[in-house]
């Protein structure tokens, strides 16, 4: 899909041709947890299917705790962590909102739990179908938040993860997050990395102090009542962890790229942006198609960049005003709603960011909810849009791409629904 | 560290083979029947049990406040949700990494009989290696007396209140024991603080039985204070549940149940409710239909106890 790797397949490796969800499902038993709880929802089940079957060939070898539901995945992950253990889990929309109080209390534990979540719609209205208002719906958790492009990157993160995760000067949960359906069951090369590496890989965390345990007689408590000054203590920690966690995320990367030859740019990836006058921001598998367009309309002249998330929480501030700023125009792409807001979730963000990015105008783009494509058109209409408004045209703050009939949403329309 | 006296004290004490981890005083309330069953599980199970705890009665002393405690043991405060699903990942990482263990999963019947049961149906179901201890004051007493799936029929609390168009709660209490029984776990028993000695073999049992898989202890804990019941009066309410069958002692190995105490002559139910408030305004037909759903109840475990065979799962060769 586009030329990441700047070294040949190590020796060894294997190009396999899988989908998102075996990518991260190889990804978690490379990583060699202890505890993995696994609860089947579309469209995560093939992860946890395929880790039952690693498992049950002798292949993988953790404790496989098949729960009834996932409010019990988290919690059982949790506690497996805080004893120490390394641990995996997945989910998907309903089932991430089903674990929603534990996964505030893995969060608030600062159990470094590695889970993958496989964007879906979220209750509301029913739909079978992608979209990112799951990971909109969790992210105040105070979760570390990761988002993959492709297959590829679905593994590599994983394994990134559990670096993060487990820092002993992080201690924080990860989320890894890739578009269900348009990477759970897409099927493309990827490149697996050899065991021997994974753990050389991950061998650093165990260079580092032990974390804390609770243990059998061990006298620690997890869980206390935080009160008044203890309470702010422990938050003001949490939040001063995921500030590192973006320097860590740069560093990591780079080892990455030492070991498996593969290197993403640690918070945000860049592309074609150097020299860019209008940029669309996004994130997750609609980065190919953007990069495809933006090759066209470089062809035709148009200066225009990518600026992809990778780390979503924290929010990547500095490295995106290191990118962004003096740009003549920025046109966000979400692909979820942030109710109470006209803009997507990751617009409303960035305009925070309005004045550190010296005047750059911006304008929020909603597309791909619920499995509507983000054609090639669409993006191609997003930029046009984008260098209108970067020409001083008058244009919409918000456009709902894939559904032409939306104005901006509407204040003065009554009656009904 | 007792010495031998005569009679039944002496017999209790003797399951008193540990220290009592808690500091000598905690913030429960006057005669509250917790304190007395939170001291008394590590003294005879050991204090290098795990305990995890939920948002509950037990949570003032048992969970501690910043890095303060009011005892000395491993605990972990949990959600009420997965409080099951927490001491699920607590054993079984322990279990891939060697660590022996007892797990001490320890809630009220809000967590145990309502929210948490999907978890500690599915953990039970799954075998997990771990006791759940569930104290049952038949209600949420700490948000402030509220009724629960245990709280009996007629009982009057703060969201089923006596009233002109009310009795009290109208519909009748959930048998947590018998139900977790029924799962064929290793063991199921009820316990109550008027009998400690049985209180004490069935928490030794729990232990060697959790080597099996799932074991789980039903504690009937009155309490005084959202009951209305003089703070004297706790193990005398316990002793007045068991004499009645309101609340029969009874154990069951995979499956199969034994009583473990037999009332020769069951008293009527208004013995035990005359001391309690939340009852006083029961009349005789109410009284009868609580009278009825005990003798129902206790029916159900004397065809139980006559089953011919226990249910026996595999045993793991890692055991």
């Amino acid at each position: 899909m586009k030329p990441k790797a700047d070294v040949k397949t190590k020796a060894g490796s294997q190009i396999k041709v899988i989908t998102g969800n075996a990518a991260a499902a190889i990804g978690a038993k490379l990583a060699r947890p202890d505890v993995v709880a696994a609860y089947p929802i579309t469209p995560q089940t093939e992860i946890i299917e395929q880790i039952s079957k690693f498992h049950a060939d002798g292949e993988m070898d953790c404790e496989l705790i098949t729960v009834e539901g996932e409010n019990s995945a988290m919690n059982a992950v949790m506690a497996a962590s805080l004893a120490g253990g390394r641990v995996f889990t997945a989910s998907s929309s309903w089932g991430l909102v089903f674990m929603y109080d534990a996964i505030l209390a893995t969060a608030g534990a600062r159990a470094p739990v590695v889970m993958v979540n496989v964007n879906r719609e979220t209750p509301g209205i029913i739909a079978v179908s992608s979209g990112q208002q799951d990971m909109i719906s969790t992210r105040d958790a105070g979760w570390i938040f990761l988002i993959a492009e492709d297959c590829q990157e679905v593994l590599d993160l994983v394994l990134q993860a559990y670096r993060l995760a487990e820092d002993y000067d992080i201690q924080v949960p990860v989320m890894v997050h890739y578009d269900g359906f348009y990477l759970s069951y897409l099927s493309e090369g990827v490149n697996v990395p050899l065991q021997e590496d994974v753990d050389r890989f991950l061998s650093v965390l165990n260079d580092q102090p032990q974390r804390t345990r609770l243990l059998p007689g061990g006298k620690l408590g997890c869980g206390t009542h935080g009160i008044l000054g203890g309470y702010l203590e422990l938050r003001y920690k949490h939040v001063s962890a995921l500030e590192r966690s973006k320097a860590k995320f740069e560093e990591i990367d780079k080892e990455f790229h030492q070991i498996f030859g593969r290197s993403y740019g640690g918070q945000i990836e860049e592309y074609r942006m150097d020299d860019a006058d209008v940029v669309l921001v996004g994130s997750g598998s609609m980065c190919g198609t953007i990069k495809a367009v933006i090759d066209e309309k470089r062809e035709a002249g148009v200066k225009a960049g990518l600026l992809k998330i990778r780390m979503y929480r924290p929010f990547p501030s500095e490295a995106m005003v290191a990118a962004l700023a003096g740009k003549k125009a920025i046109g966000v792409v979400d692909r979820s709603l942030c109710f109470g807001f006209k803009g997507g979730p990751i617009y409303t963000e960035l305009k925070s960011l309005e004045i550190q990015l010296g005047g750059s105008k911006m304008i929020s783009f909603i597309d791909g909810i619920a499995n509507t494509d983000i054609t090639k058109a669409n993006v191609e209409q997003m930029i046009d849009t984008t260098c209108d408004l970067a020409a001083g045209k008058d244009v919409r703050e918000v456009t709902w791409v894939s559904y032409p009939e939306a104005r901006e949403p509407d204040s003065e329309k009554t009656g009904g629904l | 560290m007792t010495e031998k006296k005569k009679g039944k004290l002496t017999k209790v004490l003797d399951y008193l083979k540990h220290d009592d981890p808690f500091s000598k005083g905690v913030s429960f309330c006057p005669g509250c029947s917790l304190e007395l069953l939170l001291r008394f599980i590590p003294q005879v199970l050991g204090n290098d049990i795990v305990i995890t705890g939920t948002p509950s009665c037990s949570a003032p002393v048992l969970l501690g406040q910043n890095n303060q405690s009011w005892h000395t043991l491993s605990y972990f405060g949990t959600l009420m949700t997965g409080a099951a699903a927490n001491a699920t990942g607590l054993v079984r990482y322990y279990k891939k990494a060697g660590i022996k263990n007892t797990v001490v999963c320890f809630n009220g019947d809000g967590t145990a009989a309502d929210i948490g049961f999907g978890n500690l149906s599915g953990a039970a179901e799954r075998n997990e290696p771990f006791i759940y201890i569930c104290y049952d004051n038949e209600g949420y007493m700490n948000t402030g007396i509220q009724k629960s799936g245990t709280t009996p029929f007629g009982a009057s609390t703060t969201t089923t209140p006596f009233g002109s168009a009310s009795k009290g709660k109208n519909l009748r209490r959930m048998n947590l024991g018998l139900k977790m029984a029924m799962s064929k776990i290793p063991y199921a028993a009820t316990a109550t603080l008027s009998d400690l000695d049985d209180l004490a073999k069935k928490l030794l049992k729990a232990k060697e039985a959790k080597k099996r898989g799932f074991a789980f202890l039903h504690v009937f804990a009155p309490c005084p204070t959202g009951w209305g019941y003089a703070t004297e009066n706790t193990i005398e309410v316990c002793r007045r549940a068991v004499k009645t069958n309101y609340f029969p002692l009874w154990e069951a190995v995979n499956g199969k149940i034994r009583m473990t105490k037999t009332v020769k002559k069951p008293q009527p139910v208004s013995t035990y409710t005359e001391l309690i408030k939340k009852f006083a305004h029961l009349n005789e037909a109410d009284l009868k239909i609580l009278q009825d759903d005990i003798d129902y109840e206790y029916c159900m475990l004397g065809g139980l106890s006559v089953l011919e065979s226990e249910c026996q799962l595999p045993v793991s060769s890692e055991d």
